[in-house]
């Protein structure tokens, strides 16, 4: 695993190296999304959890399998939790990274199996 | 370019995934509150605009009136019980608190709250619907009031060493009870001499 670079805390756009993709993981349940991969600023390992919340869809009436919802299509944007300290960074940030964020592609469901 | 406002919604996202189950409880105790309030007002209301009894009513009705109150009673009750749980959820439920673990509590019992929500609105909603039925009943259905009645009232019996005579009290005076018979005719008078009893009824 690479060493962390203390890079300065900048809140910038970045792109993913296709070079070191990020993986993408459904729960067992269904119910969350866990991101894994180096932080493509500061090559800190990131993980970046994707759950699914309050603020959905109205559920059908009458279905009984309410716990498993729709997968999750299109992208998750992801932000740097590296968890390192990086200079410049403003103590109220809320931030716990380099800054940076991206996005990542969810890879389409598999028939069968949690993606 | 860089759009800070897809960052900042993503750490909306994961600041709301720890507070979400708080979230559904604020909204749940809103809703319990407004369901309350619905159901006290609709309580106002029967109680200022309703009949006070349902004596009076046709059996029928006066059944269909007890009947819809009690059903509205248990729906009210259910859903009240639905959104206090709801708001505060459920008594004695424990899981391990590990971080896992705990996510997949929150999650569950984030959907079992909104499920315990969504029932006791409807209950609630059919209780209230119960009521207004139940009020409806008791503004539409005529009741049976001797007094007001075309046909005439009230009855009396007046038992005589003869017999006994029934029909509408017409006239008594220190010489006789006269009284209409209850399936027309002529008025009959019946000498104070021989009345034993004059006893009030609500039909021949």
């Amino acid at each position: 695993m690479p060493d962390h670079v203390p890079t300065e805390f900048r809140e910038q756009e970045v792109t993913v190296d296709p070079e070191e993709p990020f993986t993408v993981a459904r729960s067992e349940d269904g119910r969350w999304y866990t991101v894994t991969g180096l932080c493509p600023t500061c090559r800190a390992a990131t993980v970046f959890r994707v759950a699914y919340g309050v603020l959905g869809p109205p559920k059908r009436l009458w279905r009984r399998d309410r716990s498993e919802p729709e997968p999750l299509t299109g992208c998750i944007p992801v932000y740097c939790a590296c968890g390192y300290p990086h200079p410049e960074r403003p103590p109220e940030s809320p931030d716990s990274g380099c800054g940076a964020f991206w996005d990542v592609p969810v890879p389409p469901p598999v028939h069968g199996a949690a993606s | 370019m860089t759009d800070l406002a897809r960052k900042r919604f993503a750490q909306l996202g994961q600041q709301l995934q720890y507070d979400q189950l708080g979230a559904v409880r604020r909204q749940a105790e809103g809703w319990r509150n407004g369901l309350t309030g619905l159901t006290g007002l609709v309580g106002v209301v029967f109680v200022l605009k309703g009949r006070e009894s349902v004596a009076g009513m046709p059996g029928a009705w006066r059944w269909t009136t007890a009947l819809l109150l009690v059903l509205a009673f248990v729906l009210l009750l259910s859903g009240a019980l639905g959104a206090v749980r709801a708001a505060h959820g459920p008594l004695g439920r424990q899981t391990w608190l590990s971080g896992d673990r705990l996510l997949a509590a929150v999650l569950d019992e984030v959907v079992r709250t909104q499920a315990a929500l969504i029932r006791a609105r409807r209950l609630s909603v059919a209780g209230l619907c119960a009521i207004v039925a139940a009020i409806a009943v008791s503004w539409l259905v005529p009741v049976d009031d001797p007094a007001n009645s075309r046909e005439g009232g009230p009855y009396v019996l007046v038992t005589t060493a003869g017999g006994v005579r029934c029909g509408e009290l017409v006239m008594s005076d220190a010489t006789a009870v006269t009284i209409k018979p209850a399936k027309g005719g002529e008025y009959r008078s019946i000498p104070i001499g021989t009345v034993r009893s004059v006893t009030p009824t609500r039909r021949c």
